[in-house]
């Protein structure tokens, strides 16, 4: 559960952290870490590097980001930037220019 | 929201929400109702409410319309028109608002600037400041005002009762003067 909500007419400069669901609508720039999961909603423009267990995006995202479990581009976002992650979604529709790294090596 | 996405529903309209366990660290603005039940650290500023939950901390230097401290500020808080501060908020920083309310068991440190603190142009004769009536309802023991007369005895236990007032009326050589030296102010 999301108790955590960026409304779109926030701006945020500076660095989020936190173990907890966050919802972003607004728009941040900085830094992103987080214990749980991401969603930028289509009103959401962060400008950060993202370090999370789970990103969902829908809006535009510049930046690198890292999950370690899972980064899902929905159809109609915009994103910049390096993904590195064990599952990466990239749904039809959406724009992604970067590099993606699902770290397959043998362990 | 249009958007029919599989986020979270928790999203209820444009209202922010800082959850317990975030940590913002930096400068936060926007045009909306913002309520912190994590932390808030270094600048913010908005055109609107900000709401300081029981366990919210802001540390920052805080420019709103209204804000509501339930919890912890430490920083400065200028509100265009007001800041209360409830019986469960700590604050230690200034407060520069027009209308400030502090309820009994509030904590807070600081200064406090209301701003038009010109006394009143329409010719009040004290220093009493009038300000706008509070809308919450406080609970608080009425300071009731002294009674005019000496009480000579009360029935209660309250011994130490204040010392009468001197007499008003000295009947002696005459308390011509007397009137007059007490009416100086």
């Amino acid at each position: 559960m999301a108790n955590t909500i960026i409304g779109s007419s926030i701006v945020i400069d500076g660095e989020i952290s936190g173990d907890e669901d966050l919802v972003i609508q607004g728009t941040v720039k900085g830094k992103i870490s987080l214990k749980e999961s991401l969603f930028v909603e289509a009103s959401g423009v962060v400008e950060a590097d993202i370090d999370t267990q789970n990103v969902e995006i829908a809006g535009r995202v510049t930046g690198n980001i890292a999950a370690s479990d899972k980064v899902e581009l929905k159809s109609d976002c915009r994103v910049v930037g390096d993904i590195k992650a064990p599952r990466i979604l990239i749904a039809d529709g959406a724009s992604f220019k970067g590099n993606v790294d699902m770290d397959v090596k043998e362990r | 929201m249009a958007t029919g996405k599989e986020f979270p529903s928790g999203a209820t309209g444009d209202n922010t929400v800082i959850g317990p366990s975030i940590l913002i660290s930096g400068k936060l603005s926007g045009d909306e109702d913002l309520t912190v039940r994590g932390r808030v650290e270094g600048e913010l500023s908005l055109s609107r409410t900000l709401i300081v939950e029981p366990s919210g901390i802001v540390k920052a230097n805080v420019v709103v319309k209204n804000a509501i401290v339930s919890g912890v500020v430490v920083g400065n808080i200028s509100a265009t028109e007001s800041v209360e501060l409830t019986q469960e908020g700590r604050m230690v920083g200034d407060i520069r608002s027009p209308r400030v309310i502090i309820v009994d068991g509030a904590s807070f440190r600081g200064r406090v600037d209301m701003g038009n603190a010109v006394p009143r142009p329409e010719g009040e004769k004290k220093t009493s400041v009038v300000r706008p009536a509070l809308k919450t309802t406080i609970a608080r023991p009425a300071t009731k005002p002294l009674p005019p007369k000496p009480v000579a005895t009360r029935k209660d236990e309250d011994k130490p009762a204040p010392p009468p007032p001197p007499a008003p009326v000295l009947v002696g050589e005459g308390g011509k003067k007397k009137v007059l030296v007490k009416k100086k102010k």
